[in-house]
């Protein structure tokens, strides 16, 4: 099976944000690689290789990576986890809105032909969760976004998808190709399987961290770059940032003598009821 | 109990922005990797220590290892880390490529296992012991030693220990009475051991224990000392496993810490004939181990430092949440709110104190793991000498002082949780009961301190030392007239006055053949030489953090010497606030602990022999 993943950078969660003349300075920003495509690279390593003994794998998981030159160090942490090759499409990080994101995808995958386009549900910066339904539409492919678990069918041709929905779990087949977006669970230890993942073959949970020699393996694994030019994009961007602000500060509370002052506060200063 | 929490940031600042050992990799045999490749490697280490070692840390510590039936079995939760860390191939990051390691440099593996002992000691004590054992028989084994044994060490298949201590010969390895008699081609080994870290127990199939012992007929002491290969299973002609080579484990200790670490006796040869290989020549038993010895003690001063940082990274997210007691300016004040403890004036010290030990111990043990790399990759023979040299002198210092000042660290940080840090549901308890073995094993402290002063430092006619005086006065000179840190480079230019004076002392004293006054004075000799060291590594940290400060705050329209605007800037930029850090972190050094420097240098030249001349009761 030959499947494209989606890697966006995006600054690590942990450190503080900092605003600057009205927009996010990502100046002194560290990038890690986004999750949920994190999750959707291991859930791709998952679907292509043969666990148990063999060494062969029975697919090709292909990176896909929008943004700056620098991103390459992203996308070389999910080389060394294991995928085959990257293409890095070169733009910047802010301005794409999920329409040119969109279409950049749409334009690789006219490119690449894979069997399964594999996306994070989400990145957890801009946290809009469209680019995958975008992409499906435009593509005019099955999609199902939310996936908990995977599995190929033994001819190849489909994947049982199980999808999180409200209250419960739903269950897909889908004929390939088609679009699956991964939500935490898929990294569950058996939540994917190819065709020949033993039953009882259960991986640790999370995604994997690189080993030394897949580390070393990447330097050498190919990494094309490629510019929205080549790819014939020329979506311009739907969304329009008007101002960015950080949260107001929280002041200290106050301590209320009784219940009425309770609800006259309530009332005439948060207007809440 | 909090997340273990890893400071990523101060640990690359100090490989790449002050020590800058990415200079190693224009040299063989460290061409191949790249500047991205340690950082990846640094990365990936962060997570699997932090996500899977470290959860195993706490466990490990409440299970502990259990000695049943004659079995050692290591707590359950290490089981999952060590299939992992082994399958990523971490074991043998530094070690020869040839044998199936990564040739990665020491001082990179160095960062590595100060996130891996900082995480869970008990299990990285594993880690160290088998690549450790292994070196030696790559350094000094013949070739079908080494085909036997070192891919299947270096990969994690088998473990591998260091068996020197018997009941009677502790410091005093000389006494070693473990007898090897010649059969064959080989050696029948009988004998107990005592103490053995992971002597044995149920992560690997095999086990190959390094033993010293004294062939029959050796002379007494340390040179009738040879060092041994014995297995737990015989291997076979075909690398398959044999007969069992009764070394039997009789024992395991119940110990303050590193619970999750099996501290075994061991006996050879009692149940019948237990054979081992000789690695090296005979009677070369001593010379091997003191080849590596720096090595060993380098990772026991390392495993301070990094339980140090583990427990101020922990002292600080506790005293940024535990709200106690108002804002002293408003003390009277009973509406006044309760403040996070942070804030109070006391534990700000202690906060900082923490800090500056364990960043300082942490500099100094790394940048030591530089110069050995440097020692054997410099092009020039004079920068590898002048290395090699600094390494001799440092060793000891980074071994006790590392530890020591590790141990006050964890004791600091335990305080400022107050009663919550006696407790099992804090981890500052169990950090520092972990800690404290660092002091004991590898030599003690105290045979580390008369080591400095015996040998390291009247060794190479003084060169040891010149190589370090050198260096730090290179620094006075170039930073005297320092803007921000003018005073702090003044102080340490007093501290290195005095320290020379002190060893003058020593030296006096050793032409008078006074060795008394030298060895008694050992210990707070080496103190001295760690306070000197740590406020050199602080303040060259400082003023590379100063540069990058002043680029900072140009760029925010900042003048960094206007404190309160500094001070802004620090609370809403990270880069901001890591560097400021740094620089105020080396002047609180320099004012208010380097000063006891001089009150240590008094009591060695004052030369008091009360403690000689005493007699204890009962003496
Ligand atoms: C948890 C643990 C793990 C260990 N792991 C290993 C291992 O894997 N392999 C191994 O071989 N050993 C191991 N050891 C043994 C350890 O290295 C010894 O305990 C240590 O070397 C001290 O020896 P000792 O306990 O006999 O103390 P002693 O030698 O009796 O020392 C007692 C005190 O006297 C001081 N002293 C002794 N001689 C002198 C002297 N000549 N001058 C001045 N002061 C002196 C010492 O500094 C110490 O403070 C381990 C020990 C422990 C507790």
């Amino acid at each position: 099976m030959k499947i494209l993943v989606t890697a966006k950078r995006v600054p690590d969660p942990e450190q503080k944000v900092k605003i600057k003349d009205g927009a996010l300075d990502l100046s002194g920003a560290n990038f890690i690689v986004n999750p949920f495509d994190e999750y959707a690279v291991e859930a791709a390593l998952r679907l292509t290789e043969k666990v148990e003994g063999a060494t062969t794998r029975c697919g090709e998981v292909t990176v896909l990576g929008i943004g700056p030159k620098d991103m390459s160090q992203q996308l070389r942490s999910c080389l060394a986890m294991g995928a085959d090759r990257a293409l890095l499409v070169e733009g910047s990080d802010e301005g794409l809105d999920s329409e040119q994101v969109a279409r950049v995808i749409v334009a690789v995958y006219q490119r690449e032909r894979p069997d399964l386009l594999l996306l994070g549900k989400q990145t957890v910066d801009g946290e809009s969760n469209q680019v995958a339904q975008l992409v499906a539409g435009y593509l005019g492919l099955p999609q199902a976004c939310f996936a908990c678990t995977i599995e190929a069918s033994a001819d190849g041709k489909s994947v049982v998808v199980g999808r999180e929905v409200d209250g419960g779990t739903e269950t897909k087949r889908l004929p390939l190709p088609a679009v699956v977006t991964v939500d935490l669970r898929s990294v569950l230890p058996q939540s994917v399987r190819n065709q020949q993942t033993p039953a009882t073959h259960a991986y640790p949970e999370g995604p994997r961290y690189a080993s030394l020699k897949g580390i070393m393996a990447s330097k050498k694994k190919p990494l094309d770059s490629l510019d929205l030019a080549t790819l014939g994009v020329t979506a311009t961007p739907r969304l329009k940032l008007l101002s960015l602000e950080a949260p107001p500060q929280r002041q200290a509370g106050v301590k209320v003598e009784s219940v009425d002052a309770l609800i006259d506060k309530l009332r005439h200063e948060a207007k809440v009821i | 109990m909090a997340p273990f929490t890893i400071d990523l940031r101060e640990l690359k600042f100090t490989l790449f922005e002050q020590i800058e050992i990415q200079r190693l990799l224009e040299h063989e045999p460290f061409r191949e990797l790249a500047r991205d490749d340690l950082d990846m490697i640094l990365d990936e280490a962060c997570k699997l220590a932090r996500e899977v070692f470290a959860p195993a840390g706490v466990a490990g510590d409440r299970e502990g290892c259990t000695f049943e039936g004659g079995k050692v079995r290591v707590p359950p939760s290490y089981h999952e880390p060590f299939r992992r860390y082994c399958e990523a191939q971490w074991l043998a990051l530094n070690h020869s490529p040839e044998w199936g390691g990564q040739g990665a440099p020491r001082c990179l593996r160095t960062a590595v296992d100060d996130m891996f002992f900082g995480a869970n000691i008990g299990l990285n004590l594993g880690m160290l012991l088998t690549p450790g054992a292994a070196h030696l028989i790559e350094a000094f084994g013949d070739e079908a030693l080494k085909q036997i044994y070192l891919r299947r060490m270096y990969s994690g298949e088998w473990g591998g220990t260091m068996c020197l201590t018997e009941p009677h010969a502790g410091s005093d390895v000389g006494s070693v009475s473990t007898k090897a008699i010649r059969e064959g081609d080989q050696f029948r080994l009988e004998g107990e051991k005592i103490f053995i870290t992971y002597g044995d127990h149920d992560l690997t199939e095999n086990i190959v224990h390094c033993v010293l012992a004294r062939i029959e007929g050796a002379p007494k002491g340390t040179k009738g000392l040879s060092l041994f290969a014995v297995p737990k299973y015989r291997v076979e002609a075909d690398g398959s496993l044999g007969a069992f080579n009764n070394v039997v484990c009789t024992n395991i200790e119940h110990k303050l810490g590193i619970h999750g670490s099996p501290t075994c006796t061991l006996n050879f040869g009692g149940s019948g004939p237990c054979l081992g290989a000789l690695i090296g020549g005979e009677h070369q038993g001593m010379p091997a181990m003191f080849q590596l010895m720096n090595d060993a003690r380098l990772a026991v001063g390392l495993q301070g430092v990094a339980l140090a940082n583990a427990a101020y990274q922990a002292a600080l997210g506790y005293a940024r949440e535990r709200l106690q007691g108002p804002d002293v300016e408003r003390f009277k004040d009973p509406e006044a709110p309760r403040v996070p403890i942070v804030r109070h004036p006391d534990i700000r010290l202690s906060l900082m104190r923490q800090k500056a030990y364990a960043e300082g111990c942490r500099a100094l043990v790394l940048y030591t793991a530089y110069c050995m790399d440097v020692a054997r990759c410099a092009p020039t023979v004079e920068e590898r000498e002048e290395h090699a040299a600094l390494v001799e002198l440092l060793t000891p210092i980074c071994k006790a002082y590392g530890s020591d000042m590790g141990f006050r660290v964890t004791e600091w940080a335990l305080q400022t949780f107050g009663g919550y840090g006696y407790l099992r549901d804090y981890p500052a308890e169990q950090l520092l009961r972990d800690c404290k073995i660092a002091s004991i094993y590898e030599g003690t402290n105290g045979i580390q301190a008369m080591d400095l002063v015996a040998r390291k430092l009247p060794a190479r006619g003084g060169a040891n030392m010149l190589a370090v005086y050198k260096r730090v006065k290179a620094f006075i000179e170039a930073q005297r007239e320092h803007v921000a840190l003018g005073p702090a480079v003044a102080a340490l230019e007093q501290a290195t006055a005095t320290w020379s004076e002190v060893n003058r002392a020593l030296a006096t004293a050793a032409m008078r053949k006074d060795w008394l006054m030298p060895l008694l004075h050992a210990s707070p000799y080496l103190a001295l030489c760690g306070d000197l060291l740590v406020s050199f590594m602080l303040l060259q940290q400082a003023e590379v953090a100063w540069r990058r400060l002043v680029a900072l705050c140009a760029a925010a329209g900042v003048d960094p010497l206007d404190g309160a605007a500094l001070r802004r800037l620090a609370t809403s930029d990270d880069e901001v606030r890591f560097y400021d850090g740094k620089v105020k972190t080396a002047r609180f050094f320099c004012a208010s602990e380097l000063p006891r420097l001089h009150a240590r240098a008094a009591a060695i030249t004052g030369a008091d022999r009360s403690a000689l001349e005493i007699v204890f009761n009962g003496e």
